[in-house]
């Protein structure tokens, strides 16, 4: 049982071109992606996060533009002020205000632990919410939580405990300018 | 007529073992296979029924899929290692792949557009073109490995339609997984159920599979029509695939999308249904072609033992070879069906036999001239003659007294008959004098059981009826996925 020379060399040659097609695809893509910055200046005016949700962001806030995603329906927005993380989720939501912060502890708590109690929130536009605070080794977090028409917005801030205790005021800012649909609640 | 060179006796499937592809194909398998399996473990640790509801209902998924697949595939079965080999690319090699090309892609949309931009066209940017490659290359690494096993444009489709299959079983997998995860409610089985029922059924039918299948008739079409042009060869396969990348493009673009709750409803008529029919279509056309190949060497026997016209025209075509059955069913019994299903195996392995013999030039194969009944031929050891007197009857070959094979294993049938009664010496392998002497053993037994023939009654209008049946099941079954969504709340 042999192979011809001839076909083994071009089934080596295809066999490479293969080989090669694949590390393209899989390891070719996400080089070129990690070579270019994700994160971008982002204006001072209110930014659209999704889902008819607005915010103003800090002041000098950068945006990840690979983790937001605004949608009609829902979406991202994750800004880095300095190396603190201020994410804000919107997402169609249908129950009580209640409901929506147990859900978000329950995200937390998977790789955080909630300390302290809730408080409830209010925007400058009028949207009620809760907040509360959370915490891992190393680092500390806020979250809060809005019901806004038919969409729940969630908000999570973190970073180490200096940064976070630094960028906290400029962020509290920016969470009191979340807007649905223009103002209304 | 298009060629088809049916997969040669000497072409031993351990010379794959011997092929850089072959190992190629099998490192990216197993890393493949590790990827998913650390998927899976974590998937069940977080949620073990969710996780296991979804392996359950898509892995009956596929089953539909594959009885297809079958059956396009009934007259020259491709062998069931390939198939699982072409279905565990899409599934492992493609998925693994695509995970990290997409990502990137839509990164990239992101960072040289804008997040906008990613969020609205950057799967429409991504699937098509890095999973369309991804599946491609599946095609292309089964021709590698088993070049000899590719013998028909509908070989290509077949193995395109598997690697679509299996990409497409367990994109779903991780996206019921990862709906449950985003649902934030714990082990869940709704968001699954709601799931399986959007991708499964609303986007599935004009899915992976279909896309798989135009991609690997261009990629067939490149390996087999050796008799073209390579640039022709070449610009058919890159079409095929850009075709697919397009259908993939128009499903997940925003484009002519009605939007709302309806949407999805909308897309499947606008963006879903075209599609299909046309790949159908293609499918058809090239099932046809081949089956029409098949058909024409046992038509060539012209022998009524081995198969009658009507048969013929029954064997070609997958819903006419179940008419027969049923018929015979209901003629005979249990018995009757399986005296018909091993007829009709058994001649369409005596078609693919003969084709091998006629088809790759191998020495001393050959079909041989019709020469007048009763004409001496001159002597060939290897070419003994048979009376052509039981050709055109349906009487059992032992029956007739009629030698029907020689002594040293070469097959020997009659040709065509034409007004002027004539022999022809039809030269096969040893398979062929085998398969024909089960289809004899076939005949005998149909005979015996008082229905020689394996045929079913026409009926008028039975393709209207079929066709306006189908029609009518596949909406009232979008109807109830439709609602069943709405009761689950799937937004």
């Amino acid at each position: 049982m042999r192979v011809a020379r001839g076909t083994l060399l071009r089934n080596l040659a295809g066999s490479i071109g293969v080989l090669c097609t694949v590390a393209g695809l899989a390891f070719g893509l996400p080089a070129i992606d990690s070579a270019l910055p994700a994160a971008r200046p982002v204006g001072a005016g209110p930014y659209p996060v999704g889902g008819g949700v607005t915010v103003t962001p800090p002041p000098g806030a950068r945006l990840d533009v690979t983790l937001t995603r605004p949608r009609d329906t829902r979406g991202t927005a994750v800004f880095l002020v300095g190396t603190v993380r201020y994410v804000i989720v919107v997402a169609p939501f249908d129950g009580s205000l209640e409901r929506a912060a147990q859900r978000l502890r329950d995200k937390i708590t998977r790789g955080h632990q909630i300390t302290g109690k809730e408080f409830p929130t209010r925007t400058a536009t009028g949207l009620d919410g809760v907040q509360g605070t959370y915490a891992a080794s190393g680092r500390a977090g806020r979250y809060l939580v809005f019901l806004a028409g038919d969409v729940a917005i969630e908000v999570t801030v973190a970073g180490s405990a200096p940064a976070l205790r630094a960028a906290l005021g400029a962020i509290e800012a920016s969470t009191r300018t979340i807007a649905y649909r223009g103002g209304t609640p | 007529m298009t060629p088809v060179h049916p997969t040669p006796q000497w072409a031993h499937p351990g010379k794959s073992l011997l092929l850089p592809a072959f190992w190629v194909v099998l490192m990216l398998i197993a890393g493949g296979a590790v990827r998913l399996g650390l998927f899976v473990r974590e998937s069940f640790a977080a949620y073990p029924t969710a996780t296991l509801l979804a392996l359950v209902l898509f892995g009956l998924y596929a089953v539909p899929f594959c009885v297809f697949v079958a059956a396009l595939d009934y007259l020259e079965r491709e062998p069931p290692l390939l198939l699982a080999t072409a279905f565990a690319w899409g599934g492992l090699v493609a998925t693994s792949i695509s995970i990290r090309g997409n990502a990137a892609v839509h990164n990239l949309v992101a960072k040289l557009a804008s997040p906008g931009l990613a969020a609205e066209w950057g799967s429409a940017l991504a699937g098509p073109t890095v999973e369309e490659i991804a599946k491609a290359l599946g095609i292309v690494a089964i021709v590698l490995v088993a070049r000899a096993q590719v013998n028909s444009v509908l070989d290509g489709v077949v193995y395109g339609s598997l690697v679509g299959l299996g990409f497409q079983v367990v994109e779903d997998v991780v996206y019921a997984v990862n709906a449950v995860a985003v649902a934030g409610r714990g082990d869940q089985v709704a968001p699954v159920v709601a799931t399986f029922l959007l991708r499964g059924f609303l986007a599935g039918l004009w899915s992976h599979t279909l896309f798989g299948a135009l991609a690997g008739a261009g990629i067939g079409y490149l390996a087999v029509r050796t008799d073209r042009p390579l640039l022709i060869r070449l610009s058919v396969a890159v079409l095929s695939v850009l075709g697919a990348m397009g259908i993939h493009f128009l499903w997940n673009s925003p484009l002519l999308s009605l939007g709302g709750g309806a949407g999805i409803f909308g897309d499947l008529f606008v963006k879903g249904i075209p599609p299909l029919l046309m790949i159908l279509f293609l499918v058809r056309g090239v099932r046809h072609r081949e089956a029409d190949y098949y058909m024409a060497q046992l038509a060539a026997l012209g022998d009524r033992r081995i198969a009658t016209e009507d048969e013929l025209r029954v064997l070609a075509q997958g819903h006419l070879r179940a008419g027969a059955r049923r018929h015979a069913h209901g003629r005979c019994g249990v018995k009757g069906r399986r005296a018909v299903s091993r007829l009709q195996r058994a001649q369409a392995r005596l078609a693919v036999e003969l084709s091998r013999a006629s088809g790759v030039g191998m020495p001393g194969l050959r079909i041989g001239p019709a020469v007048p009944a009763g004409t001496n031929v001159p002597a060939d050891p290897l070419v003994p003659v048979v009376p052509s007197a039981s050709a055109d009857s349906l009487v059992p070959a032992a029956a007739a007294g009629s030698p029907l094979c020689s002594p040293a294993g070469v097959a020997v049938g009659v040709a065509r008959v034409v007004a002027a009664p004539v022999q022809a010496r039809v030269l096969g392998g040893p398979a062929a004098v085998r398969w024909r002497d089960r289809v004899l053993v076939e005949r005998g037994r149909m005979l015996a059981l008082g229905h020689p023939e394996a045929t079913a009654p026409l009926t008028r209008n039975g393709s209207v009826r079929r066709v306006v049946g189908g029609i009518a099941v596949f909406l009232a079954a979008m109807v109830t996925v439709g609602l069943a969504l709405i009761a689950l709340g799937a937004s």
